[in-house]
């Protein structure tokens, strides 16, 4: 293995991508913990970082823009802007061909954006809730979004129809963060008070059916994740820490601590499910062996807190 | 070599030692008002009119009196006018660093508007490389064939079981040297952007000799400390050279060096507490503190030379060694730097130093008494003996708190002794060069300890020492060493001739050629 820093990451698809307040994001060679390159994202933080369905590109989220970076060549600059939001941009996602992306904010609404190139109709869509979003995510089916924030209020919008479900899992405390499993049989979401909630989404009809409660943190949760395989779920929080939990008994697996760790702000899984990325405000990010409950690598160069990370996996 | 008889030069460049090593900011705060080199620049302007006003009064029988008058404007040199060599002399990139600030010599300070064009026409260039996609109102009515297209509910497949090209790839590298320098990646200036950066060449002095060929170049956000800088140059090294073990970051120094990297024993090394932007070098060597304390802390040699060889250790390299019995591995040198300061000026008065009579009589051995010229254009007495086999450099230490001038103590072989020469005859003063070869000196050295004979390197690299005295003095010391030199007629001599005469013969051809054509 080379330690080289050619900027080879996107062309092995193996992707670490980090962001955060010191206005830049930081690709990272996974297995080494070498920075291959750093983009500028300026004038905001990063919110969010999602890498588009080719893992070409790599999409963050800011104040007003969403920016999309090129990760296979060595610009610094993003080659995508997209503007018109007023306010700060705090989720961006993909449809599972890269069709179009959807956003959420704190200008209180969800967006579809059309990334397909000339086309006669543009499927540009907006979905407007009474307060600033949080969260929002695709369930694996493309058809529906769920859009959480400062409310509590979960919306489920279904993009066929319009039609849309709300769910308040706990009065005055705000959604942070929603997720759905793989298989699109679960979804969990965390609030401010480090109280976690799961659903059912199995069932026919397919709505929700509760299915669990977890304290999952003493404090702020922000933000929750499942496995590829569905038997883990991630909850990182304002506690220091992340935890891991068994989505079969939802026992605590792993309670992923370190000296030094702050905020933890994000996490993703590897593809195997036995590495967990996190990145924290103590400017580092970490991998974590979830097998053996060890720090395996730390990722440092930012001179700000991480509040966002994308990780691309390849299968071999 | 200059001499500090221009006032504007040395106001300048004390009132910016001044102002650049004043931690507080005083400094700049009191002499805020009192910018000489301005004040002389007004003055030197004014003088220059005045001189061009007198030469265009003045028939002339040029036809073209603009382009004269144009030409000539350049070649006044008023009293008040910096050295005409000042900006090209570039062979000393300490003397720049400290003394010359980098806004003097004359860069012009680009106006606001002019900036700020530039920032905007940069800002322009980025821009068009961007594409820029607005937010479109939502369509007002998509059709269901539309909304099939775009929108499609897709059955959700399980996820299948897959092995991760990560894990593999963590398998085969379990884990790297440079984890443990890891805290100062983020010192890293090629990672950053919008933030003030500064590059360095790191010699690598604790490494083998074969090693130690190639600087680290390194580029650090200029906020970064010096021992950041260590630790960032141990984790860039680390990464580069996963092969070689560097040991603990506490365990490194860093001292000024040369562009060849030879690192400059006599300075502290750079306070480990203070900022990257603080110094002005570049070239800097990484070494290891415990032995510069072994070298600093070796006490003055007797002038026996026997001794003098032995107690140092790190001479070979250069037959240099250190009459410092004074500790200094990174404390504050700002004080010093003052006290330094002072020497300079004091030194000037003192030049005129005339060299002292002949200790001893003996025809082969002399004693004499001369001024060791810096490179920073300061110079200490020394005691310079030469004998038939070598040439021993003492100085006489006259300012014991001055620190850069803490003088060095050299021991040259006359096999290692290519040249001497004449430079330069001034009113009171002349000065003369000896040129030695340190490869050459190795050998010596081998031989001298171990008695056993040794075989010349052939690329030998040349190095110089000036010296300063009377005329005749200097007549005396150019004209015995080169007798001595003329005896010896040593492999070092002899190949430094061959290389001269080489090197005019190609500037002669050239010249022929040139003036053939």
């Amino acid at each position: 293995m080379t330690m080289s820093g050619d900027g080879q990451a996107g062309a092995s698809q193996v992707a670490l991508v980090t962001g955060g307040y010191d206005h830049t994001i930081k690709l990272w060679q996974a297995h080494s913990g070498v920075c291959l390159r750093t983009m500028q994202h300026p004038d905001s933080q990063v919110n969010d970082l999602e890498i588009n369905p080719s893992g070409q590109m790599v999409a963050a989220c800011g104040y007003q823009h969403i920016r999309m970076y090129d990760l296979a060549s060595a610009n610094p600059d993003p080659i995508i802007n997209f503007e018109g939001v007023t306010k700060n941009v705090s989720r961006v996602g993909f449809q599972e061909n890269g069709q179009w992306m959807y956003t959420g904010g704190e200008d209180c609404t969800a967006r579809i954006w059309d990334l397909r190139a000339g086309r006669q109709f543009q499927c540009q869509r907006i979905f407007q809730v009474p307060a600033p979003v949080n969260a929002v995510v695709l369930h694996p089916d493309q058809s529906q979004i769920m859009v959480g924030g400062q409310s509590g209020i979960i919306h489920i919008w279904d993009l066929k129809t319009d039609h849309n479900e709300q769910l308040i899992p706990e009065a005055e405390a705000s959604i942070q963060d929603i997720a759905i499993d793989p298989e699109g049989k679960l979804m969990a979401c965390v609030n401010n008070k480090g109280n976690c909630y799961v659903w059912s989404l199995g069932g026919s009809p397919p709505r929700p059916v509760p299915r669990k409660h977890l304290h999952a943190h003493n404090k702020y949760a922000l933000r929750c994740n499942f496995s590829l395989d569905s038997t883990m779920l991630v909850t990182t929080s304002g506690d220091c820490s992340a935890k891991v939990w068994s989505t079969k008994d939802w026992s605590l697996i792993r309670e992923l601590r370190h000296d030094s760790q702050r905020w933890v702000w994000d996490a993703a899984f590897t593809i195997d499910s036995r590495y967990l990325f996190t990145g924290s405000s103590d400017s580092y990010a970490r991998l974590w062996d979830l097998e053996k409950g060890t720090l395996e690598r730390e990722y440092c160069g930012h001179q700000k807190p991480i509040t966002a990370l994308a990780f691309r996996d390849q299968a071999v | 070599m200059a001499t500090y008889d221009n006032k504007a030069w040395l106001l300048k460049n004390i009132r910016d030692a001044f102002i650049a090593t004043d931690d507080t900011g005083l400094c700049e705060i009191v002499m805020a008002g009192e910018d000489f080199s301005k004040i002389f620049q007004t003055k030197a302007i004014e003088e220059k009119k005045r001189i061009k006003n007198k030469t265009i009064n003045k028939p002339s029988t040029s036809k073209d009196r603009d382009s004269f008058v144009e030409d000539d404007e350049k070649e006044i040199a008023t009293q008040f006018d910096p050295y005409p060599d000042m900006e090209d002399s570039d062979e000393d990139p300490m003397y720049g660093s400290w003394f010359r600030h980098e806004e003097f010599g004359g860069h012009r300070q680009r106006s606001n508007t002019a900036q700020w064009l530039d920032k905007k026409e940069l800002a322009l260039k980025k821009a068009a490389k961007i594409k820029v996609i607005k937010w479109e109102g939502p369509c007002p009515q998509l059709t269901d064939e539309q909304i099939v297209e775009a929108f499609q509910k897709v059955e959700v497949k399980r996820p299948q079981k897959q092995r991760s090209l990560l894990t593999e790839q963590l398998e085969k590298c379990p884990d790297f040297p440079h984890r443990q320098y890891l805290e100062y990646a983020k010192f890293d200036g090629t990672a950053q952007l919008g933030l003030p950066t500064k590059v360095f060449k790191i010699f690598m002095t604790t490494l083998p000799e074969k090693l130690q060929n190639y600087p680290v170049i390194v580029s650090v956000i200029a906020s970064a400390k010096i021992k950041d800088l260590i630790g960032f140059t141990c984790y860039k090294y680390s990464i580069e050279h996963p092969e070689i073990t560097l040991g603990s970051v506490h365990d490194y120094g860093l001292c000024i060096a040369e562009d060849d990297g030879e690192v400059d024993w006599a300075f502290p090394c750079l306070d480990n507490n203070e900022p990257c932007s603080k110094f002005g070098f570049t070239c800097l060597g990484l070494i290891d503190v415990k032995q510069k304390e072994k070298i600093v802390t070796t006490p003055i040699p007797d002038l026996d030379m026997g001794h003098s060889v032995f107690c140092f250790p790190k001479a070979p390299d250069s037959g240099q060694s250190h009459v410092n019995s004074k500790q200094h591995t990174g404390g504050s040198d700002t004080s010093e730097i003052m006290k330094a300061m002072h020497s300079v000026t004091e030194g000037n008065k003192g030049f005129g130093f005339q060299s002292g009579p002949p200790i001893t009589d003996a025809p082969q051995d002399k004693l004499y008494r001369v001024q060791l010229l810096h490179k920073m254009r300061t110079s200490t007495p020394v005691q310079l003996c030469i004998t038939l086999d070598q040439i021993e450099v003492v100085p006489l230490v006259t300012q014991k708190h001055a620190f850069w001038s803490r003088p060095k103590y050299f021991l040259h072989s006359m096999n290692s002794v290519a040249w001497c020469q004449m430079l330069e005859a001034k009113s009171n003063k002349t000065s003369f060069r000896i040129v030695y070869s340190p490869s050459h000196d190795t050998a010596f050295n081998e031989s001298f300890t171990s008695g056993t004979s040794s075989t010349f390197q052939s690329t030998a690299i040349y190095k110089k020492h000036d010296f300063e005295c009377d005329h005749d003095t200097a007549r005396k010391i150019v004209d015995k060493v080169n007798t001595i030199l003329d005896l010896r007629n040593s492999p070092c001599r002899r190949e430094y001739k061959n290389a001269k005469e080489k090197k005019l013969q190609t500037r002669r051809s050239f010249h022929t050629k040139q003036l053939k054509s």
